[in-house]
């Protein structure tokens, strides 16, 4: 059985932003932040993040008065689908980004010298780990544990159905584990 | 170590990134947003009102008549024909001549082939003052005042002097200017002999309504050639009424086609304020050919002086080294306002004094990305012009620049940038400064800007956009002295970066 849509206080906003930009004004209000801190998460590092929150709220702009969604809900999947593209299309045309991880690394591991003080969850390795993933795959990871949306949610913005989603995180929960195995000797 | 998800959940909530927006760049975004949605609402609305005009105006006929009198259901009704008829009746040319010759400014693009070559010149046309001003492909300038003064000048950078001559009392007196275009085409449409055909068209994405003329004879010459058949289709902007683009072919003996010009137009809120803003040197030697009037003429003759150093006038032709093409011919990006058209055959070559050489060769480069995506800075300057991978080096989004420290002044003349020419690409606000200020704060000579609507903050500019090509583009600098080169841009038509497989400088040292 179908997920029943969700009403949100914000639906009748949805409908008036297509027209009116004070009503636009106030869904940006209510989604920059977000937006802008998925897209922190997505490509660690916060000039960039700006650059694609832009891309993201322009598009919206561009696009809003042909947008067919009617609740928040839609408009919440389009927004974050539109970001998850953005950013992945971004990390698939730089090379940055993997030095940016390379670097968030490496400082992480001068600030926690000999034993870490995670010593049951290393950060470092937990970053590098997921940076080993495929972008869509690090989409996935980042809505369901930054963004804390459900299977169903995350399929709606990546087009994929939430059972595939639910297999997919399984899947990649053994993968991100294996992959500090390797990194920690075997120490899991 | 985590087992499932909820571990994972707590190793990643003590990750603690630092996602904490900046209120300036929420803001500064807001606005950018709003913007974008009133210009999409304004498009969008452009194009319903052209699709259907008079529907409500229906209903508002249907109620008038439902509510009111016999006499008043006619008088409304005669009232409301009246308007559909003048502002929804088909626009005619007289109301796009008003339209259009009461713009502040006019600003085209006009390109024009002719035996062969291509050349695109740019002129601006201020309506109010009666001047016109025009930029050739050759650096040339032609300003023309019809109103009160009646002068011509012309600046000729080959002979680096500028003449002043009186306008022909008739007949046509140069300028090529829209104020002539559109004035001829008037002229013409009214001749008895003379149909006007007008229809809707496509141009550029829009709907347009085109005028288009057919004149046999009409009493002109193409490089001493006389023209035997006139076409002109002008396309106008059914909302704003204004000229929006020409095209005009002049034909010879037998049909033959002895030039076409294809014209773009936009109408900036401002223009040059004279001469020496398009790039006329204030030194320029002027050579006032009017005849001389009792009291101060508006422009004192200077005598011709023969140069001090006539060795160093001498020019000759600098060889630069191209990379192999990757695409032939030019395809042009569509939507690029104010995009040069592609020069047909290679390059003319470029002159410069004796002794001028690749002075960037090797030089130290710096940008305002210091980490670029791709590659590394000195890959600008490395000699490597080829497209491949591994040839460029690619910065981040918006305005981003490299510096060239020459490590001493040099003369420049020119220089030669590869942006990316793998695709035919068009960089946005290319800008191009020489100094001696390592910080671009005093002393700074901008020789190119493509920033037509300074974007970028810098200044407005005046150059055309270009299309990436192995060729490179080659900035003429006129020998200015300076020791370092910026070069700016703001993302391309492929995506928002920046990039630069190699900039050359041609100089010599300072004397």
């Amino acid at each position: 059985m179908a997920k029943p849509v969700e009403q949100t206080p914000y639906d009748d906003l949805v409908v008036q932003a297509k027209t009116e930009a004070g009503a636009l004004a106030r869904l940006y209000d209510l989604y920059y932040e977000r937006i802008f801190k998925f897209c922190v998460h997505r490509l660690y590092n916060k000039t960039t993040a700006e650059d694609i929150t832009s891309g993201v709220f322009l598009t919206v702009a561009g696009s809003m008065r042909d947008f067919k969604g009617r609740t928040e809900q839609d408009f919440r999947a389009w927004i974050y689908t539109i970001a998850a593209n953005q950013a992945n299309a971004y990390i698939r045309k730089t090379s940055r980004r993997k030095r940016l991880m390379e670097n968030v690394v490496a400082t992480r591991r001068a600030a926690e010298p000999g034993v870490s003080p995670w010593s049951q969850l290393d950060w470092p390795a937990l970053y590098d780990a997921i940076g080993k993933l495929k972008p869509e795959h690090q989409t996935v990871l980042t809505l369901r544990f930054f963004e804390d949306m459900d299977y169903d949610e995350i399929g709606r913005i990546m087009d994929i159905k939430p059972g595939t989603i639910r297999v997919t995180l399984h899947r990649l929960l053994r993968k991100l584990k294996e992959g500090l195995r390797d990194d920690l000797g075997g120490d899991l | 170590m985590f087992q499932d998800e909820h571990n994972l959940r707590k190793a990643i909530g003590g990750m603690n990134i630092d996602a904490e927006p900046r209120s300036a760049h929420r803001e500064q975004l807001r606005r950018q947003m709003l913007a974008t949605f009133e210009a999409a609402g304004r498009s969008a609305g452009a194009s319903s009102r052209a699709a259907a005009p008079s529907r409500t105006r229906l209903v508002s006929i249907t109620l008038a008549k439902l509510g009111a009198a016999a006499v008043v259901v006619i008088s409304a009704a005669w009232g409301v024909h009246h308007v559909l008829r003048i502002s929804a009746g088909p626009l005619t040319f007289d109301q796009v001549q008003q339209a259009t010759q009461k713009m502040a400014w006019l600003h085209a693009v006009v390109t024009e082939y002719r035996d062969g070559a291509v050349r695109t010149d740019q002129q601006w046309d201020s309506f109010d003052t009666k001047k016109t001003y025009t930029l050739t492909a050759d650096g040339s300038i032609l300003h023309a005042d019809y109103g009160s003064a009646q002068r011509k000048f012309f600046y000729s950078p080959q002979v680096k002097a500028m003449m002043v001559t009186e306008l022909p009392r008739r007949g046509v007196w140069g300028a090529r200017s829209a104020h002539t275009l559109v004035d001829t085409f008037a002229v013409f449409a009214d001749q008895d002999d003379v149909m006007v055909d007008e229809s809707s068209d496509q141009y550029a994405g829009q709907t347009v309504r085109a005028f288009e003329l057919d004149r046999s004879d009409p009493g002109i010459k193409v490089k001493g050639r006389a023209v035997t058949r006139l076409r002109m289709r002008l396309m106008a902007d059914p909302d704003t009424r204004r000229l929006v683009a020409a095209h005009i072919e002049k034909q010879g003996p037998r049909g033959a086609v002895l030039a076409r010009e294809e014209w773009v137009v936009s109408y900036p809120q401002s223009g040059p304020e004279d001469v020496y803003a398009l790039g006329v040197p204030r030194s320029v030697r002027v050579i006032d050919q009017t005849a001389q009037v009792i009291g101060t003429p508006s422009v004192q003759p200077r005598p011709i002086s023969t140069p001090g150093d006539t060795g160093r006038s001498r020019l000759v032709p600098v060889k630069i080294e191209l990379p192999k093409a990757f695409f032939i011919g030019t395809p042009q990006p569509s939507r690029v306002p104010n995009l040069a058209r592609p020069r047909r055959g290679p390059r003319p070559p470029f002159l410069a004094p004796p002794g001028t050489t690749n002075v960037a060769a090797g030089k130290p480069v710096t940008s305002s990305d210091s980490e670029p995506f791709i590659g590394t800075l000195d890959m600008v300057t490395d000699g490597d012009k080829e497209a491949d991978d591994g040839s460029f080096v690619e910065l981040g989004p918006g305005l981003q620049h490299v510096t060239i420290d020459l490590q001493k002044r040099y003369e420049v003349y020119g220089l030669v940038v590869w942006h990316h020419h793998r695709q035919p690409r068009v960089y946005f606000d290319v800008i191009v400064q020489l100094s001696n200020d390592p910080d671009f704060e005093r002393g700074v000579t901008t020789v190119f800007n493509s920033d037509t609507d300074n974007s970028a903050g810098l200044e407005e500019g005046r150059d055309l956009h270009y299309t990436e090509t192995n060729e490179g583009k080659l900035i003429n600098t006129k020998g200015v002295a300076a020791r370092y080169v910026r070069l700016y841009s703001q993302g391309n038509t492929s995506d928002e970066l920046n990039h630069y497989i190699e900039v050359e400088v041609y100089g010599r040292p300072v004397r």
